[in-house]
């Protein structure tokens, strides 16, 4: 007892300590398998652009100058940013009215809830794209469906809206876990206050709601974005030929052409515009609220 | 400051080496057995279910299939850089061409095939052997639309509003685009009106699309018309899918698929086997009769079903191709497809 | 007035029912479609199905019809156990190590545990294939591994720095106080409190590692074949029906999955993280 006393003041020092330094020690197996396996080929394709030839032997810039110079390519770094934004607009158009029937539901509605928004993730990405072209065909459900409420059919394959829609599936998820999460912690009195002051649902959302979950918003849209413009086999399908994005470059490139180093620089120019992406994404969330992280 | 070229890959593989480990060294495979790049669909569904175990019972060898598409094949091999991924490739005409350049192949030694007097004389070179013939044509929804005679009724309606275009990067892709153009007055050297004609019509066109996704347009009605082979068209009808080949009057395509022994590959004898086993007549003879519909290359085997020839002398009269004319242009017509077609 | 306020209520109510409405049908139309067409009779993947039959999971289940496919399966399997394995014993330390830090170095290093799950893994596949080419090794199920450890860490990482972050520091300093060694409060105190969440992040984790088709892509081959990319070549030219019946016992399967770590640790409260 006694001696166990005796110990007890270093032992409370070393939780304290644990709060203001990183545990190294801990965090190195990870950091280590990072370093080797996430880093270093990382790195590896990095210095393979700057090879010239396939066989990597005559190093220059040839193949950056070739990407930076073409208009196509550089087109393709526009057209992939793009289909990203329009896919987290989109994905937030929908998330939004979830998030708020979420927020007002009772517990048995919101475990319905997730496990819908959940759904999508656990169908497997080929299948999906088969799905899509079922609906999304000349002569497929949703153009049927137009025809039979007496509207005329509209192009929704190879089209950009076609796509978007089609990522849009897999994308919400993404979006909505962090949004919900964020959603769940707001607290109700805030809203109560609000329309106790007479202010309508509109305003409290605009004032309130929609404020204070930028937070989960950004998380949710970093994660829509990044997995947007990678998406190979979607945009590959579901877009056609006809719109063309940085990953099926990569792949012709990698693959088809077998040019290592023209398919690594159209890699990295891929990693800076999710990247830049990401930043704009979350300077958009400090700009609607400064307070947030 | 020296720098002696061949090092410079040591020192990349040497910076690779920083991260890796001795932990997983190559793979030890079971003794008999033979790893082949097969075509996807068709051909490895037919070959999956048809030489694989005609092997097992001939040679008592495992046969593995990994399913790739020429271009995917000689990519992957030359990503390897000298580890072969496979034992054995199967290759068409052009991608044949580009393999044997770039040293992907063993030489090969037709002596070695029991059944090598069976094919025609062309069937067995220094490289590899002819295991099918394939007919390139015009697959369409006879359903939704009538016959179509030439390659250039696809660029008119009713078919152009139907049509799924593909590029170059299959080799069925390639000679129909060419033969196009050919019938634009231009040649295969020349293959610019195929894509002033292609630029025209690309506002009315149903598709561009990879061809892994032409079957499923296909089949959901986005495109009632494309160029293919034979081989795919029998697939998709013996799975109940509404299409017919019509060979286009300016001639259809022919090529001969051969299979090669890989450079640097595992099991050099149990390849031979294999290729062995895929030129015998029974095999060559159920290969023609499956869904796939494979044209045989075995002289021994008597055409049936539903062939758009009646006898392997009318290959002859078909059009054919010099892929050492076409490889050195087929990278910048890839991109050149890709540049045309995105809006 | 306040019918004014009725009528600003009653459109934000209407537009907020039909924007769920169609998240909804975006969001399970998909599934559906999958689920209704893997009962087909048709030869070939169609939709709508002309009548209705088990035959493509007979097909499906048949070990010598499909034997490509139980071993992509088992592979995949095999992956997926092994990487979440791997990741949760690297990433639950990792996670333990700054997950109650505030300094700066500990936001950095959160950052770059969580890199992976926002950079292109197109890029990465690509990169992973030149590596291990250029070290000279083959493919095999061991590189495959590797390559999905690094994606799917970060769930296990997320997940498991937010269940720390919850965690009431008080309870450890009054086990410390009690005289417990830090192994001691470790394996009584804390991980009884994270273990839902790292049970949460490893099961998004497998489900991540299951579907993954970048990394597969370029390193999977004929010995190392992965579920998704043989799907993908089932679905590539002959339309095979057996996909669609691999999807539906997919999902069925870890829906029932879902349902059991719901009701064992909570997991759709835990996958905001």
């Amino acid at each position: 007892m006694v001696a166990s006393q005796a110990r007890t003041p270093a032992a409370v020092a070393t939780v304290a300590q644990a709060e203001d330094k990183v545990g190294w020690g801990l965090a190195s197996p990870l950091g280590l398998a990072y370093l080797a396996f996430f880093a270093a080929p990382l790195l590896l394709l990095g210095s393979i652009s700057l090879f010239e030839d396939n066989e990597l032997t005559k190093l220059g810039f040839a193949n950056w100058i070739k990407f930076l110079g073409d208009p196509f390519y550089v087109g393709a770094i526009w057209r992939t940013i793009v289909l990203g934004v329009l896919t987290v607009l989109a994905a937030t158009v929908l998330a939004y009215p979830m998030a708020l029937l979420f927020y007002e539901a009772a517990p048995w509605l919101r475990r319905l809830l997730l496990f819908i928004v959940v759904l999508p993730l656990l169908t497997s990405v080929v299948v999906r794209t088969f799905a899509w072209i079922v609906l999304l065909a000349r002569e497929g459900v949703v153009n049927q469906t137009l025809l039979s409420i007496g509207l005329s059919p509209v192009p929704l394959l190879q089209t950009q809206h076609g796509l978007v829609l089609a990522l849009m599936q897999i994308e919400l998820p993404l979006m909505l876990l962090p949004l919900l999460a964020v959603m769940q912690g707001i607290d109700r009195s805030l809203v109560e206050a609000s329309r106790a002051l007479g202010a309508s649902r509109w305003r409290t959302f605009f004032k309130v709601l929609l404020p204070l979950s930028v937070p989960g918003w950004v998380a949710g849209a970093t994660l829509v974005f990044a997995s947007a413009t990678t998406a190979f086999i979607s945009q590959s399908v579901i877009g056609g030929g006809r719109l063309v994005y940085l990953p099926s470059v990569i792949w012709q490139q990698a693959m088809v052409i077998s040019n290592w180093p023209f398919a690594a620089v159209a890699s990295i120019m891929l990693l800076v515009s999710v990247l830049t992406g990401i930043v704009a994404l979350n300077a958009v969330g400090r700009f609607i609220d400064p307070a947030g992280r | 400051m020296k720098h002696p070229r061949p090092d410079r890959r040591q020192v990349m593989a040497g910076a690779a080496a920083i991260g890796g480990t001795a932990l997983f060294g190559g793979s030890a495979y079971a003794k008999g057995s033979v790893t082949a790049a097969i075509y996807p669909g068709s051909w490895d569904e037919q070959y999956r279910s048809i030489v694989l175990p005609a092997l097992k019972k001939a040679h008592d060898v495992d046969l593995a299939l990994e399913p790739l598409f020429a271009v995917d094949q000689i990519a992957k091999a030359v990503a390897a850089r000298g580890v072969a991924p496979f034992d054995s490739f199967v290759l068409d005409p052009g991608p044949r061409v580009t393999a044997i350049e770039r040293g992907l192949l063993e030489p090969f030694d037709g002596k070695k095939l029991t059944n090598a007097s069976k094919l025609a004389a062309t069937g067995i070179d220094g490289w590899g052997a002819a295991v099918n013939s394939q007919i390139v044509g015009i697959a369409y929804n006879p359903k939704k639309l009538p016959k179509p005679k030439s390659w250039k009724d696809l660029f008119q309606e009713p078919y152009v509003s139907k049509l799924g275009l593909t590029g170059f990067q299959t080799t069925f892709g390639t000679v129909s685009l060419i033969e196009m153009a050919k019938a634009f007055g231009g040649s295969e050297a020349n293959i610019e009106p195929i894509f002033a004609e292609i630029k025209k019509i690309l506002s009315k066109v149903a598709a561009v699309t990879p061809p892994a996704a032409l079957p499923g347009m296909f089949q959901q009605g986005q495109i009632d018309v494309t160029y293919t082979n034979t081989n795919n068209v029998s697939t998709l009808k013996a799975r109940g899918v509404d299409i017919e080949f019509a060979m286009p009057e300016e001639g259809a395509i022919t090529f001969v698929t051969t299979l090669h022994i890989a450079k640097g590959g595992e099991n050099k004898d149990n390849a031979y086997k294999y290729i062995d086993t895929v030129i015998s007549a029974a095999v060559q003879e159920a290969l023609m009769k499956s869904p796939a519909g494979l044209l045989p290359t075995n002289k021994e085997v008597v055409l049936a079903g539903d062939q758009p020839i009646k006898s392997l002398d009318e290959l002859s009269k078909l059009v054919s191709h010099d892929w050492t004319k076409i490889n050195p242009q087929r990278a910048a017509w890839i991109e050149r497809f890709n540049k045309e077609v995105t809006k | 007035m306040t019918r004014r306020v009725t009528w600003m209520d009653a459109s934000y109510f209407a537009v907020i029912g039909a924007l769920t409405l169609i998240a909804f049908l975006v969001l399970v139309g998909p599934v559906i479609v999958v689920i209704v067409t893997s009962f087909t009779t048709s030869a070939s993947l169609k939709f709508p199905p002309p009548s209705f039959s088990t035959r493509w999971y007979f097909d499906l289940f048949d070990p010598v019809k499909s034997r490509h496919i139980h071993s992509a399966a088992y592979n995949s399997l095999w992956v997926a156990a092994v990487a979440t394995a791997a990741a949760t014993l690297l990433a639950v330390p990792a996670a333990m190590a700054i997950a109650r830090v505030r300094t700066k170095a500990a936001r950095t290093v959160e950052a770059t545990f969580l890199a992976p799950l926002i950079l292109p893994t197109l890029s990465y596949g690509l990169a992973t294939l030149m590596f291990f080419t250029l070290l000279g090794y083959r493919p095999s199920l061991w590189l495959l591994t590797i390559g999905h450890l690094i994606v799917i860490s970060p769930f296990v990482f997320r997940t498991t720095v937010a269940s720390f972050t919850q965690l009431d520091p008080v309870l450890l300093e009054s086990s410390a106080s009690l005289g417990a060694s830090r192994f001691y409060t470790f394996r009584r105190v804390t991980l009884p409190l994270i273990v839902p969440g790292v049970a949460a992040g490893a099961f998004l984790a497998f489900v991540a590692s299951l579907d993954n088709v970048p990394v597969s892509l370029f390193l999977s081959n004929a010995r190392t074949d992965m579920l998704p990319i043989r799907m993908w070549g089932m679905i590539e030219s002959t339309l095979d029906v057996r996909v669609a019946a691999i999807s539906t016992v997919l999902i069925v399967s870890v829906v029932v999955l879902t349902l059991v770590m719901e009701r064992l640790v909570g997991l759709t409260r835990r996958m905001g993280g």
